[in-house]
């Protein structure tokens, strides 16, 4: 046991992050709306880790403070949500792939800042990010109830009012306004959760990573995520979680295959949207485990 | 005519919209009553979806006024239209497909009974009941139209004319005072047409609605409605009471066309 | 600025604007026919510099399995950039066949596209580095022939030098745009091409295979990408696997800016972005690509159909 966790704890935390940043592209889907701004939040997360933990907050000898860590979180939570609010209330009024485009904009434009500030550290980024933990293994007890939590949260979502309002926003906007649902007000609070989930998810992968650059949350890995969520299932919010972990994981394990592990990576997500359109997880299926 | 005549519930002013070169309102003028069953008639694209769609703010007119009850509709959005209690239905159902009828009805009911979102977020036992409430007034809404069984179906699994009951049921879970009916007996064979005239003639008596309709179906229309306007290329050629509009020539002209 | 720096920069913009032009026309073709954007798109643009250089004669380095690999015969540099640009054409029509047909088949939602094309792209990207490593190349100074570096605009006290390669380049481009235009407005083909972009339905109601044509637009479209591949490393140099996402993403903003599947907008919004590019003052030069997107931002909010494409209306 204790081996499986030494070999394997690196990628089961970095499946759990996956996991989250699925659904912080599941939360504005529930509303109909392809936002690729995740790996933008992010990006901004880890550098709020990052700059406040090397170069405000004292450094002290052993581990980092853990409520240091838990003022980061905060912030990036507060940072990501005001922003997201002001680009939502902006963005969100495009449909479709002009939306997708306009979010990746966004995130193009805090890359190459972080790529030419000085406070991000430039092309070479931010280096020793401090350990709140004597082992990296200790970052599940973070990982894990984080995910939990987020998953409890959006399953409630789902049930109350505010959630049927999203899915009456999803199918469709038009009518969802006729029948006094305020849409734009929904969407960019579904918007602003996804960018606040991705922003702290980004704050304690910092730490989790130990460094920052920009290439973390390139446009790629918006793409990425965005097949954590139509793969793993669009329908409920397991699917994210799942492909998330699944996608996440599955470059690691295909390592032992070694350099081609990527190109058959690439492979395997084009066969898993021709064969999985509706993603692994639906909403049929989980009525079936349940029986 | 009785004491409705009195009070307006809405005033068109002038109306006009374009459509690139196409003058689809022209300057239109109307008042509605409250509590009357108002007729829009008119030959294919004489505007008066149009007018609808201006009416629940899903298009604003270029030039005009709308007053509802002392507001200029054409200030609002869609959404405040619908809060301020003008419901409407469509020509081609905009039902939420795949939620089932009843959340189609609970979307709309939600509108009024605002529950604490912590509370609902929560499950708190006030919510539970909150939303126990919601349910059985929209469970008596689809009573209403005749929708009580399925109601935990797909609404795209239902037949065409259920689907334009539950969109009556819809509306009305919005408690409106004006009521757009666009063609709710479209697709209907005729005995659900009659009974599609009494639902309407009830629900306007039950929650003291004023209803405007537009319809292709005439003998329907002159029988329910109790003034009518025509519409033809945009333009407003007539308006009054059925037996007034049924004999004017500029209406049968442009239904007949100059064969 | 004085008024050669001012022509300088202007010229320079106009020669990599006109690059940005041929790439984008390729990925506006292909949504104006599908609605899809192919993000492999920048991944074909890669691989066309890479034919290039090897249908050339060039060597490979160190890494990968084809280390120090090299072609047995050496091609002309032109006939190396049309063969490679056709190559280029086949397997993006190959990846059509793969990636994206079967999807069309099924009905899938566009969504799931998008994440195809990026799975191709990664295939692509990857398996150029699997095979020549992710070292940079960069093409023999003399492939144009025994040309000046650079060409003088200017006078001999006053200077504008401009380089050869950037000539050249803008002449390819414009030669590229102008078959492309007659192409599409005078061949049968084109027309056709045409006819399914306003209304597919109708199109096929009118008896055009539009699986047909569908390949002969991917082909179109890999085929340009292949080929504006082949001038941006000859102007500077292939710099290794991933060098065609980011301008796979300029790309996207091109086309966003000229209007989605408009096909004058992707050539107007190329010049334009290569333009503004062109005038980032050197301090300033790590903002330069954010131009490209600041710019594609504004025109979302304030014009989403773009420069050139007629309003979106949403049908009630």
């Amino acid at each position: 046991m204790a081996d499986f966790f030494n070999t394997y704890g690196h990628l089961i935390i970095s499946t759990l992050f996956g996991a989250m940043l699925g659904l912080s592209i599941y939360l504005p889907l529930m509303a109909g709306q392809l936002s690729l701004a995740s790996p933008g939040f992010y990006s901004l997360g880890g550098y709020i880790a990052a700059i406040l933990s090397t170069q405000f907050f004292p450094r002290s000898e052993g581990t980092y403070p853990l409520h240091f860590l838990g003022v980061e979180v905060i912030l990036s939570a507060i940072l990501s949500g005001i922003l997201a609010i002001a680009l939502g209330i902006l963005v969100l009024r495009l449909r479709g792939i002009y939306l997708a485009i306009a979010t990746i904009a966004f995130g193009e434009i805090i890359r190459i800042l972080a790529l030419n500030l000085e406070i991000t550290g430039g092309a070479v980024g931010i280096f020793g990010i401090p350990q709140p933990f004597d082992i990296p293994l200790a970052y599940l007890w973070i990982a894990i109830p984080l995910l939990i939590l987020v998953m409890f949260l959006v399953y409630r979502l789902e049930k109350t009012n505010v959630g049927l309002a999203l899915r009456a926003i999803q199918v469709d906007e038009l009518a969802a306004n006729s029948m006094g649902i305020n849409s734009t007000k929904y969407k960019v609070l579904a918007f602003t959760l996804g960018a606040i989930l991705a922003g702290i998810v980004g704050t304690i992968s910092a730490h989790f990573l130990n460094t920052w650059n920009a290439r973390q949350g390139t446009f790629d890995s918006s793409i990425i995520y965005l097949a954590f969520v139509l793969i793993g299932g669009s329908k409920t919010f397991v699917g994210p979680v799942f492909g998330g972990i699944l996608l996440t994981a599955l470059p690691e394990v295909l390592r032992e295959i070694g350099n081609i592990r990527l190109i058959i990576f690439g492979i395997l997500i084009v066969l898993g949207t021709i064969f999985f359109p509706q993603g692994f997880i639906t909403p049929n299926l989980l009525k079936k485990w349940r029986k | 005519m009785t004491k409705h005549q009195i009070t307006p519930i809405l005033q068109l002013n002038n109306i006009t919209k374009k459509f690139g070169g196409l003058l689809a309102v022209d300057a239109v003028s109307f008042t509605v009553v409250q509590n009357e069953i108002f007729g829009l008639i008119g030959p294919n694209g004489a505007g008066k979806t149009t007018i609808f769609n201006m009416l629940s703010g899903l298009i604003t007119p270029d030039l005009g006024q709308i007053n509802y009850l002392g507001q200029d509709l054409t200030k609002l959005q869609s959404y405040q239209i619908a809060q301020r209690g003008i419901a409407r239905t469509f020509q081609n159902l905009r039902l939420l497909g795949n939620l089932s009828a009843l959340e189609n009805v609970l979307v709309p009911c939600n509108v009024h009974h605002k529950t604490d979102f912590l509370a609902d977020f929560l499950g708190l036992p006030k919510a539970q009941l909150a939303q126990k409430k919601t349910y059985s007034k929209a469970k008596e809404l689809l009573d209403l139209v005749g929708l009580s069984d399925n109601i935990k179906q797909q609404a795209n699994n239902f037949s065409y004319g259920d689907q334009r009951r539950l969109e009556i049921a819809r509306a009305l879970a919005l408690e409106p005072k004006l009521l757009l009916l666009d063609e709710p007996a479209a697709g209907m064979n005729t005995s659900e047409k009659a009974s599609l005239s009494d639902l309407i003639r009830q629900i306007r008596d039950q929650f003291n609605l004023t209803i405007i309709l537009i319809e292709h179906h005439i003998p329907l229309v002159m029988s329910l409605c109790e003034r009518i306007a025509v519409l033809d290329f945009g333009k407003l050629i007539s308006l009054g009471e059925p037996e007034q509009v049924k004999n004017d020539p500029l209406v049968i002209e442009a239904y007949l066309g100059n064969e | 600025m004085d008024f050669s720096l001012f022509l300088q920069n202007f010229l320079n913009g106009l020669s990599i604007g006109s690059v940005y032009a041929i790439f984008a026309l390729g990925y506006t073709l292909v949504f104006s026919i599908l609605g899809i954007i192919n993000f492999a798109h920048g991944a074909i643009f890669t691989l066309g510099a890479y034919f290039t250089y090897a249908l050339a004669g060039g060597k490979f380095g160190f890494n990968g399995i084809l280390a120090n690999a090299q072609l047995p015969f050496q091609l002309p540099f032109v006939m190396a950039l049309l063969l490679s640009s056709v190559l280029s054409g086949l397997v993006t029509v190959l990846l059509e066949r793969l990636a994206f047909k079967p999807l069309r088949a099924r009905n899938a939602d566009p969504l799931l596209t998008l994440v195809s094309s990026l799975g191709a792209a990664l295939v692509i990207v990857n398996l150029i580095q699997y095979l020549v490593g992710a070292e940079i190349y960069t093409f023999p100074a003399n492939i144009y022939g025994n040309l000046p570096e650079a060409i003088n605009f200017g006078t001999a006290t006053k200077p504008i030098n401009i380089r050869t390669v950037q000539i050249i380049v803008f002449g390819v481009s414009v030669i590229i745009v102008t078959c492309l235009t007659y192409l599409i407005n005078y061949t049968k083909v084109g027309k056709a091409l045409q006819a399914i972009a306003e209304d597919t339905t109708t199109a096929s109601l009118l008896g055009i295979n539009s699986e047909r044509l569908i390949m002969i637009t991917f082909f179109i479209s890999g085929f340009l990408a292949g080929i504006s591949g082949t001038l941006v490393s000859s102007s500077v140099s292939i710099a290794g696997p991933y060098f065609g996402i980011s301008f796979g993403l300029k790309g996207l903003a091109v086309i966003v800016l000229g209007g989605l599947g408009n096909i004058p907008g992707a050539i107007g919004g190329g010049l334009l972005i290569g333009l503004a590019e062109a005038f980032v003052p050197s301090d300033y030069s790590g903002y330069k690509d954010a131009i490209s997107f600041g710019l594609l931002f504004i025109m979302l909010l304030v014009r989403p159909q773009g420069l050139f494409g007629k309003k979106l209306i949403q049908k009630v």
